[in-house]
């Protein structure tokens, strides 16, 4: 490092997920503060401005603009309507949607300059204050929100709709594909569309005209803040004096870094202070590594100085790709044992030792059983074919990014030398707060992570990133709060990714199709990152069976993976129940009655006998049935899960005269935290759950779970009935001695001899009261005992899904028609968000098998596929109808007996469609995804 | 430092250095990542360019007329239902709204190697095509070279479909031909001298009684750049094809039109057995690159489904329409 260092602190502790290059596991944190901040340039008098006047929700404004300034820097920053959100920055996904004249424009395509004598409207605009929008009543009612954060956008588009549609048709009820078209330029992550379009289908049929009763609004606990704007993000925290930090990334996807001065840009106006974020480190591992950020008074200035950091990086020989990272002589990309321990880890638990051979990492076979059983199964069917069914194959899967709609984003602002409060767009406050703590030797009370709204996670938030590690260490050097919030191609680089996968499986079944071993060996394209296995999971599935199970890293100059709902899961799933279908095939055999004589698991016997009972299976086609161009197919996958339980969650109740406050550091990424919480403490005392207080999102609170690895409702749970009993005995005691008899706790309250008295009545001259609640272990303890705070449970959830496909034989384009999930994850604590969970999992799976593909230069590793317009998520108009099915029985040894299911949901759906298409046309798909092209190639054969 | 010009008459507009900018969908984007840089010369307040007027028997589409208003105008839904069809199958409803005739025919191209930071290509500037040896999944299966870039632009697709003539100030009038040119010059997106601006499109009279369809092949159901796309304009006289327009997209640095396909069309009986013939040749010619070869097949099954469906269409009306008042 050249430039001079003013301050310097070593860390310590290591960064989960994230990228350390270089030979050290001590990362250093190099930083410095400019000399002399000089104050902002812009606006000054030589810089134009554009006058302009419009009227913003009714109000007249006029105001001056840089002309450079797009609609949606405007209204966000300098109107703080904080409502309208950047998510994509092309156009894509409608995050930023804003009525121009009552027309949905896209605000980050909108140069504001275009606004002049015309009438804009946000989502804050579209009804009087303290009142709702007949859409936004029905996205509350019809809970057609997860995360919330690309709500307000749909709000503002399906308002248009609504009034259009009303005024050309009354009362009617537009179809599904009305409202898709309408809504085709909105994006939802969390793919909570089938709600999006009962809503707008009601409320555009005047359904509701009028103000919701009184209670339940919503099924969704904070659903009102997310459909008016208000709920607040960590990319709308907006402090006094705030900083804008950007990060600087390697073009190059092999260089060793021979210089890096940023002195130059630390003397430009308006900068403030500089961080590097190579760690000591001198080797770049893939294009769009970071290498350090800077903070200046606004984006533009701090990118500005980005261009004006001196850097040297001598470029060498990228490998990108598996193939190249397994070609004979290929160069190692981590030549040394010191340089493999800084592989980022891939997968959510800690890595184990494996060997390495070249970019190989591996084989991780610690979950086989009975391997030998399973080879000589394999092996003698290979030799005596005739003896039985042996399935083999080699499946692939492609690399598909998170894309989470708020990216990755934190606020850091140090409130004393030894103190910092940190925003942060997180999936775990409670641990992200004790790792800056470790990182900057602070005291575990003087470290505050907030994350009241999080716009969506999937797995790729949940350890402490780099995009805070900027924020924290240039808000420290600089003496300002800075934030940083990644773009979107960057957030498509490093955001997170789930690894690409090659598996060779072979399934071996007797003559009577009951299977006698599974063998599979995976390969993962992590990029530079390790850790990631999925044939761990085949132990998941048809427990009885040998398996020989192997996976291996192949190291290469690419973004590292992440761990990404359900990680492993989607790739070995899309290749063992398609297996298993084959297996099926040449048995001549019911999939469904097949995977019965194969499966002992409670969960998934169920819902086999809710799938043979739906008239949709009873009544399939023969296989290609249809010979024409369109040709439909059904097709059906199982998929099974752990659930978690972390052993640490604790939930705090406070109760007093002002009512019940349910807390816990824990947080609401979409997945219903909240709702949860609220329900599960009201179905103690049988009150409303809005009368429950729920205060989430700080890790001041005591300590709650992550949001990730199903573990909320299981680890929640529990905690929240034991602190509600706590609380409902208490109450009984006070009301025996207030009423000198023994009563009964009944919905609301006490009832006694003489009548009932409520909870309130108790708690109006009670002392303030506190109960804190723990997750206790279950009956019969864990799978494996609780190890760096988590346990996986005993028992494994299942997931049934059938999807019907049309498959266009001419311009190669699958379309689902309907999905049918089936879930058994025991009690199902809030069924409308469950419902909508469960149907985001499936739509993701959609977007998996048929759409979604991270694309790099082949050559340069370069991101290609750097926006939503390439990178292309299921949209509204892709997810055919769905329902979903709660087979809610067993799990009466789980503590709560409700566990997780936003994993688990998403595990089959590629597989399902994968023996839909094969269903419907003969071909059988061995690599995702189902792009035109690939269609095209397998139907002609 | 970047400066920004209203000119408020199209006459002021003319002869400036730099950019013009109408709905600003594209624009945007470039302005972020630094590919366009100087004066934008902003079409805001210049008047006239929004209007769709019939003159002369022709349907006149302002440059500033958006993608909304040509796909929900009732004359061209009526007269020009290849166009309207195009028009309202582009991008979202959001960009629709605001992009323009104009703008939608001189925007750039969407390649993923040019829409980038630090983009080095022929489009900006640089010495080679990195799509041609690179990943160029969706880019064009007719190598016209140098750039492999899909032509962006549905509206030239079915424009070209149609006897179009292409209203400049500060230059001559153009044919969509003269406008683009013949794409050996990677550099120029268009054939458009400094200072010219487009001021609109003339289509052509209508054909009384076309069977037209727009054909967009593509992944996901709405809101994504076409693999491929088909215009076909039939006029079926007794049970004979009389005439036939074929124009693609998605396939080449240009749209295209295809005469060989068309020559398959005119003089033979509307019936299956001809719809699947022409087809049969939409591909004759291509020059796929190693990754492309896909499109051919797309191509020859979007055809044929876009004269399938222009069959099945209504005609569009026999009388002349009523010249609109001025």
């Amino acid at each position: 490092m050249s430039p001079p260092i003013s301050r310097r602190g070593v860390l310590r502790g290591t960064l989960g997920g994230t990228v350390l290059v270089g030979e050290s596991c001590a990362p250093k944190i190099v930083s410095e503060r400019a000399e002399a901040p000089a104050a902002a340039p812009v606006a000054t008098a030589d810089s134009p401005s554009q006058k302009l006047e419009f009227t913003v929700n009714g109000v007249a404004r006029a105001l001056a603009v840089d002309p450079e300034r797009t609609a949606l820097e405007l209204v966000r920053s300098d109107l703080g309507l904080t409502g309208c959100k950047e998510s994509c920055g092309h156009g894509a996904c409608g995050a930023c949607s804003v009525l121009l004249d009552d027309v949905p424009v896209a605000a980050c395509l909108l140069p504001a300059v275009a606004l002049h004598r015309r009438r804009l409207t946000t989502v804050e605009g579209l009804a009087p204050a303290g009142e709702l929008h007949p859409v936004q009543r029905a996205f509350m009612a019809e809970d057609a929100l997860q995360c919330g954060f690309c709500t307000p956008g749909f709000v503002v588009a399906a308002s248009a709709f609504y009034r259009r549609w009303r005024a050309e048709h009354g009362n009617a009820e537009p179809d599904r594909d009305t409202v898709a078209a309408a809504l085709a330029g909105n994006l939802c992550r969390c793919a909570a569309y089938d709600g999006i379009i009962r809503a707008v289908q009601k409320a555009s049929s005047g359904a509701y005209e009028e103000p919701l009763g009184p209670e339940p609004a919503a099924p969704r606990y904070d659903a009102r803040d997310k459909v008016t704007g208000a709920a607040r993000y960590t990319v709308d925290v907006q402090l006094p004096d705030q900083l804008e930090g950007k990060i600087l990334r390697s073009p190059h996807a092999h260089a060793r870094v021979r210089k890096v001065d940023w002195s130059r840009a630390l003397a430009l106006p308006g900068v403030f202070g500089a961080v590097d974020l190579l760690h000591g480190g001198t080797t770049i591992r893939f294009a769009g590594q970071e290498i350090l950020a800077i903070a200046a008074v606004d984006a533009r200035t701090a990118e500005a100085a980005l261009a004006a950091v001196d850097l040297d990086l001598e470029v060498l020989p990228a490998l990108i790709g598996m193939d190249a990272a397994r070609a004979d002589g290929a160069p190692p990309v981590y030549p040394t044992r010191n340089t493999r321990k800084s592989a980022p880890n891939a997968s959510e638990g800690p890595l184990l030792p494996l060997g390495w051979d070249g970019n190989l990492r591996g084989p991780f076979q610690l979950f086989s059983t009975a391997k030998h059983r399973a080879r000589r199964a394999v092996q003698r069917l290979r030799e005596q074919p005739a003896e039985g069914v042996l399935v083999e194959g080699t499946y692939k899967t492609q690399v598909q990014c998170h894309s989470a709609l708020e990216p990755h984003a934190c606020v850091a602002h140090w409130t004393a030398a030894d103190a910092v409060t940190v925003y942060l767009s997180t999936q775990s406050v409670h641990a992200v707060a004790e790792d800056i703590a470790e990182r900057w030797g602070l005291r575990r009370d003087r470290v505050r992570v907030l994350a009241q709204y999080i716009g969506g996670g999937f797995g790729g938030k949940a350890t402490l990133q780099l995009e805070c590690v900027a924020a924290v260490e240039l808000a420290r050097v600089t003496g300002r709060p800075v934030r940083v919030v990644l773009e979107r191609r960057e957030e498509l680089t490093t955001g997170g990714l789930r690894p690409a996968q090659e598996i060779e499986l072979a399934l071996a079944t007797d003559r009577d199709g009951y299977l006698q071993g599974v063998t599979a060996r995976a390969f993962a394209d992590a990029g530079c990152g390790v850790g990631s296995n999925s044939t761990v999971l085949l132990r998941l599935m048809y427990a009885k069976a040998p398996k020989d199970i192997a996976d291996w890293d192949v190291v290469n100059h690419a973004p590292p993976g992440k761990p990404f709902r359900g990680p492993g899961g989607p790739p070995v799933f899309w290749a063992l129940e398609q297996a298993v279908d084959v297996a099926a095939e040449r048995l001549e055999l019911d999939p469904i009655l097949l995977r019965k004589r194969f499966d002992p698991n409670p969960a998934r016997n169920r819902l086999y006998d809710w799938a043979l009972s739906l008239k949709t299976w009873r009544e399939r086609q023969p296989a290609q049935s249809d010979r024409g161009r369109h040709r439909r197919g059904l097709g059906l996958a199982v998929g099974g899960w752990f659930y978690f339980v972390q052993p640490s969650a604790r939930l705090q109740i406070d109760a007093g005269p002002d009512g019940i406050v349910a807390s816990t550091a824990c947080q609401d990424i979409g997945n219903g935290t909240r709702t949860v919480i609220a329900e599960t403490v009201a179905g103690v005392l049988g009150i409303a759950p809005a009368d429950v207080k729920v205060q989430i999102g700080d890790s001041s609170l005591v300590p709650g779970p992550m949001t990730g690895g199903s573990r909320t409702t299981a680890s929640l749970v529990p905690a929240a009935i034991m602190a509600a009993e706590q609380l409902r005995d208490e109450l009984l005691e006070r009301a025996e001695q207030l009423l000198g008899v023994k009563g009964v706790a009944v919905p609301g309250g006490v009832r006694h001899p003489r009548g009932v008295v409520t909870w309130q009545q108790l708690l109006a001259g009670s002392p303030p009261l506190r109960f804190v609640g723990t997750r206790k272990r279950d009956q019969g303890g864990y799978f494996l005992p609780p190890m760096y705070d988590i346990a996986p449970g005993r028992y494994v959830a299942g997931a049934l899904q059938i999807v019907e496909v049309e498959v266009d034989t001419r311009l190669g384009r699958i379309r689902v028609l309907r999905s049918h999930t089936g879930v058994a994850a025991g009690h199902i604590v809030a069924p409308a968000l469950a419902r909508s969970q469960a149907m985001g999992g499936v739509i993701q799976g959609i977007g998996y098998a048929l759409y979604e593909e991270r694309r790099l230069d082949p050559k340069t590793g370069a991101l290609l596929t750097g926006g939503l317009e390439d990178y292309r998520i299921p949209g509204i108009g892709d997810i055919g109808e769905l329902d979903v099915n709660f087979v809610e029985d067993g799990y009466e040894r789980v503590n709560g007996r409700s566990v997780g299911l936003a994993e688990l949901v998403t595990l089959a759906p590629a597989a399902a469609i994968g023996n839909a298409v094969a269903h419907a046309t003969g071909f059988r798909p061995r690599e995702l995804p189902l792009r035109p092209d690939r269609v095209l190639q397998g139907i002609r054969g | 430092m970047t400066t920004l010009e209203l000119p408020t008459s199209l006459d002021a507009a003319l002869g400036r250095a730099g950019e013009p900018r109408a709905g600003g969908t594209d624009l945007t984007e470039r302005r972020r990542l630094h590919l366009s840089k100087g004066t934008v010369i902003d079409l805001r307040d210049v008047p006239g360019l929004d209007a769709v007027t019939w003159r002369e028997g022709q349907l006149h589409l302002g440059a500033l007329v958006t993608l909304a208003a040509v796909a929900e105008h009732p004359d061209v839904r009526a007269r020009y239902p290849a166009l309207a069809a195009t028009a309202a199958s582009v991008a979202t409803p959001q960009i629709r709204a605001r992009a323009t005739v104009g703008g939608n025919l001189l925007q750039h191209v969407r390649c993923w190697y040019y829409r980038r930071p630090g983009a080095d290509c022929l489009k900006s500037g640089g010495s080679g095509c990195p799509a041609r040896t690179g990943d160029h999944l969706f880019h064009a299966c007719f190598d016209l070279g140098p750039c492999v870039a899909p032509h962006p632009s549905s509206l030239a697709t079915a424009l070209l479909a149609h006897d179009v003539r292409i209203e400049v100030a500060g230059d001559r009038e153009h044919t969509l031909a003269s406008l683009y040119g013949d794409a050996s010059d990677a550099r120029r997106q268009h054939m458009l001298p400094p200072g010219a601006l487009l001021t609109g499109v003339s289509l052509g009279p209508p054909l009384a009684g076309e069977q037209a369809a727009y054909i967009r092949a593509t992944s996901r159901a709405r809101a994504e750049w076409p693999l491929v796309e088909v215009v076909a304009r039939l006029l079926v006289a007794g049970d004979q094809i009389d005439t036939a327009r074929v124009t693609v997209g998605g396939v080449a640095n240009l749209p295209l039109r295809l005469g060989a396909v068309e020559a398959l069309l005119v003089g033979k009986p509307a019936r299956p057995e001809t719809l699947t013939a022409a087809a049969a040749v939409a591909a004759d010619g291509a020059k796929p690159l190693a990754g492309t070869a896909y499109k051919l097949d797309l191509l020859r099954g979007a055809v044929l489904d876009a004269l399938e469906r222009a069959l099945a269409q209504p005609p569009t009306p026999a009388a002349a329409p009523a010249p609109a008042p001025t």
